[in-house]
């Protein structure tokens, strides 16, 4: 039962931390490796809205998440556009920029380890014998409302469908009439809120360092590589397969283990199948 | 005639400054103290303020005596990204090479923080004959041994803050006063995977069971980790009644806050335990550290009486960076510039053999007692009496402080269960 109970969350949590780089980079083929970077610029934009500006915690909330969607789609705006297209640049470019933000939030006096964002509900139930806080319970459940919500976004809004038009063809995406750059920002800045709300719902469990931003980037591309890049209910099968594995890694070979499972999935699914298990396109051209 | 005066009295203001005590050896050429920390950690930030307290407060009065002049002490710090995870060896070591060669210290103080980075650094050290006392974090009992057992080559470097098997040795007393007032005997280790950490929980595995405690298991938990859950299940369900922590990464916040959401039945009892040392970690956890022990590894990191100088420097500190000292590296690295005063003094010289000479023969009372060092393995002399030797301090967060509460001769309280640990 604790298996199950600690999968599950450990799944949902691995899901939130990549849904917002396999949608950025199934709608637009931008591969954001800034998208840690932004996780962690979240929880401490949350952190100042709450502490320096003394705003109540919801509005905090929700004004992290626009305010780190603008900057995402900023990024695409004036920096990532002019290197659209060139995978590598693409990939320095928001490598760096991930750098800059994170090494300038250390510059900036965000060390330490005192950073930390309440939690929504205090207080923990009991299943089966096993313990859980009500914010674990909230990541599962409000994980579980954002895959639904990108679902129905995605099939029934017209962004949500010009989006889908880009992921699947962009150049007959272009010649009905959907532009490519803007819906590339608008790509960007509903990832870069998803990084947001990901951080929101995830750091009141531990507390804001800027180190983790990297770990959230490993993790965030080991996902969408099983998954399959660029498919992001890809993403969410594999977040449960390492999630899983971790979890069982932990139980019956020993935690320090534990951090080997996503990089060996990397590794298996590049050698075994490199499309990831959900990645068609890249299927299509392996093939040929 | 208004010039006149005026630039009269400049010039006198001018001589006076120029002719005063402290400013004579301001005038001297600097003695360059090098701080190789990992800054952006605790252990690197903390060492780098006691460090810059003790060299402001030798400086005003007027520096150190070198063979007749007074001079000044300088600091250089460069950031060894040693803590960091992901971050290799040699980028320590290049922050070594530059302090010794580009910045021209004569003296290190500090780190590298990271055990297997110190280590590393030993034969760099030697090579340049650069006097160095490590002072916050390494805490391998390789560091010590490695100069006892090749003297000649090592000799240069000597460690002022307690090392593994005597915080082993701490703990295990703290330990066996629990179990003797409350019967707690079920320890399970949970450790980070990094030397010290690894070294520390398979000797305490070994010898605590010697003790009779019951090791219901050990974990090994890779830098970075972010979710404890399984392995305090497994704690639980084997009946454990005291957690035993070996962790400095800052994701042992996370460890604690699921140990308080989970209510387990079992005293968390850290070591190196970074996220609990700090004076910000009561309002960090939303008071979720409750009953936390944690070793702060040397007196005056938290509040006590162990000598006359402990609540000196503890207020010094508070007052110059707004904070109480914050982690295992705060007082050691203070006293560092104080021995190392000292030992300059007595050698008359900055020549490394006579100051590695003068340090072995070091005998002050400092903030966390009476400091020697061993003549064969420059390691100093630890105690649980400040008057004979370098004392530790075990604090536990109480009511959102850290209470001292061993050893005995300088505890400021009693160690605590929660409430649901009460039967």
């Amino acid at each position: 039962m604790d298996i199950l109970i600690y999968g599950t969350i450990n799944s949902v949590s691995l899901a939130l931390y990549a849904l917002g780089f396999a949608l950025v980079y199934g709608t637009s083929r931008l591969p954001n490796f800034a998208h840690g970077a932004l996780y962690v610029l979240a929880g401490f934009i949350t952190w100042s809205f709450l502490n320096s500006l003394g705003l109540p915690y919801p509005l905090a909330i929700v004004l992290a998440i626009l305010v780190t969607g603008v900057i995402g789609a900023l990024i695409y705006q004036f920096i990532l556009v002019r290197v659209r297209g060139m995978e590598i640049s693409e990939i320095i470019a928001s490598y760096a920029l991930g750098l800059a933000i994170l090494e300038g939030l250390r510059w900036g006096g965000f060390k330490g380890m005192s950073y930390t964002l309440p939690v929504f509900i205090e207080g923990s139930f009991s299943v089966a014998g096993i313990s859980v806080d009500y914010q674990r319970l909230l990541v599962v459940v409000i994980g579980a409302a954002v895959v639904a919500l990108l679902w129905l976004f995605t099939h029934f809004t017209r962004i949500g469908l010009a989006l889908r038009g880009m992921a699947q063809d962009e150049r007959a995406a272009m010649m009905l009439g959907i532009d490519s750059d803007r819906m590339a920002v608008v790509a960007m800045g509903f990832g870069s809120g998803l990084a947001a709300l990901a951080a929101i719902l995830l750091l009141p469990l531990g507390n804001i360092v800027v180190e983790s931003g990297y770990n959230i980037l490993i993790l965030a591309i080991a996902v969408c590589i099983v998954g399959g890049l660029g498919s992001w209910m890809g993403a969410v099968l594999a977040a449960f397969l390492i999630g899983f594995a971790q979890i069982l890694t932990v139980v019956y070979l020993g935690t320090h283990y534990q951090m080997v499972v996503a990089l060996l999935a990397i590794i298996l699914t590049l050698i075994l199948k490199p499309s990831g298990l959900f990645g068609r396109q890249k299927e299509l051209e392996e093939r040929v | 005639m208004k010039t006149r005066h005026w630039t009269l009295l400049v010039i006198i203001l001018a001589l006076a400054v120029l002719l005063a005590p402290g400013s004579r050896a301001l005038a001297q050429k600097p003695i360059i103290i090098g701080c190789p920390l990992s800054t952006a950690y605790v252990y690197g930030w903390d060492a780098e303020r006691a460090v810059t307290l003790a060299v402001e407060e030798i400086n005003a009065k007027g520096g150190v005596k070198v063979g007749g002049q007074m001079r000044p002490f300088k600091i250089e710090v460069l950031d060894t990204r040693d803590l960091e995870p992901g971050v290799p060896v040699s980028e320590a070591l290049l922050a070594v090479e530059k302090l010794i060669l580009d910045k021209k210290a004569k003296f290190l103080i500090g780190g590298p923080v990271r055990s297997e980075a110190a280590l590393a650094a030993m034969p760099l050290i030697s090579k340049y004959k650069v006097v160095t006392i490590v002072t916050t974090g390494v805490l391998s009992p390789k560091y010590h041994a490695m100069v006892a057992k090749k003297y000649d080559k090592y000799k240069y470097c000597f460690r002022i803050h307690g090392e593994a098997k005597w915080l082993i040795k701490e703990i295990l007393t703290c330990l066996l006063e629990i179990k003797q007032k409350y019967g707690l005997d079920k320890v399970f280790i949970m450790v980070q995977d990094v030397a010290h950490a690894r070294t520390a929980g398979k000797i305490l595995k070994k010898v605590a069971a010697k003790k009779g405690f019951d090791i219901t298991g050990l974990e090994i938990y890779p830098t970075g980790t972010t979710d404890f859950s399984m392995g305090l299940v497994k704690a639980k369900k084997t009946g454990s009644q005291i957690l035993s922590l070996w962790m400095d990464m800052p994701e042992s916040a996370i460890l604690l806050k699921q140990w308080y959401d989970m209510k387990i039945p079992a005293l968390p009892f850290g070591s190196t335990l970074a996220a609990a040392e700090q004076p910000g970690f009561w309002k960090a956890t939303g008071g979720k550290g409750a009953y936390c022990l944690a070793n702060v590894v040397n007196a005056g990191n938290a509040p006590s009486e162990a000598t006359p100088w402990t609540m000196k420097f503890y207020n010094a500190y508070a007052k110059r960076w707004g904070v109480p000292p914050e982690g295992l590296g705060c007082s050691s690295s203070y006293m560092a510039v104080y021995v190392l005063k000292d030992a300059i003094e007595r050698a008359g010289s900055l020549d490394p053999d006579k100051v590695v000479a003068a340090m072995e023969k070091t005998d002050i009372m400092g903030v966390y007692g009476r400091l020697r060092f061993d003549p064969k393995s420059h390691q100093v002399i630890p105690s649980f009496d400040p008057k004979d030797g370098a004392v530790g301090s075990i604090v536990q967060w109480q009511d959102g402080k850290r209470v001292v509460v061993f050893p005995k001769s300088i505890a400021k309280g009693q160690i605590e269960l929660p409430p649901w640990m009460k039967k």
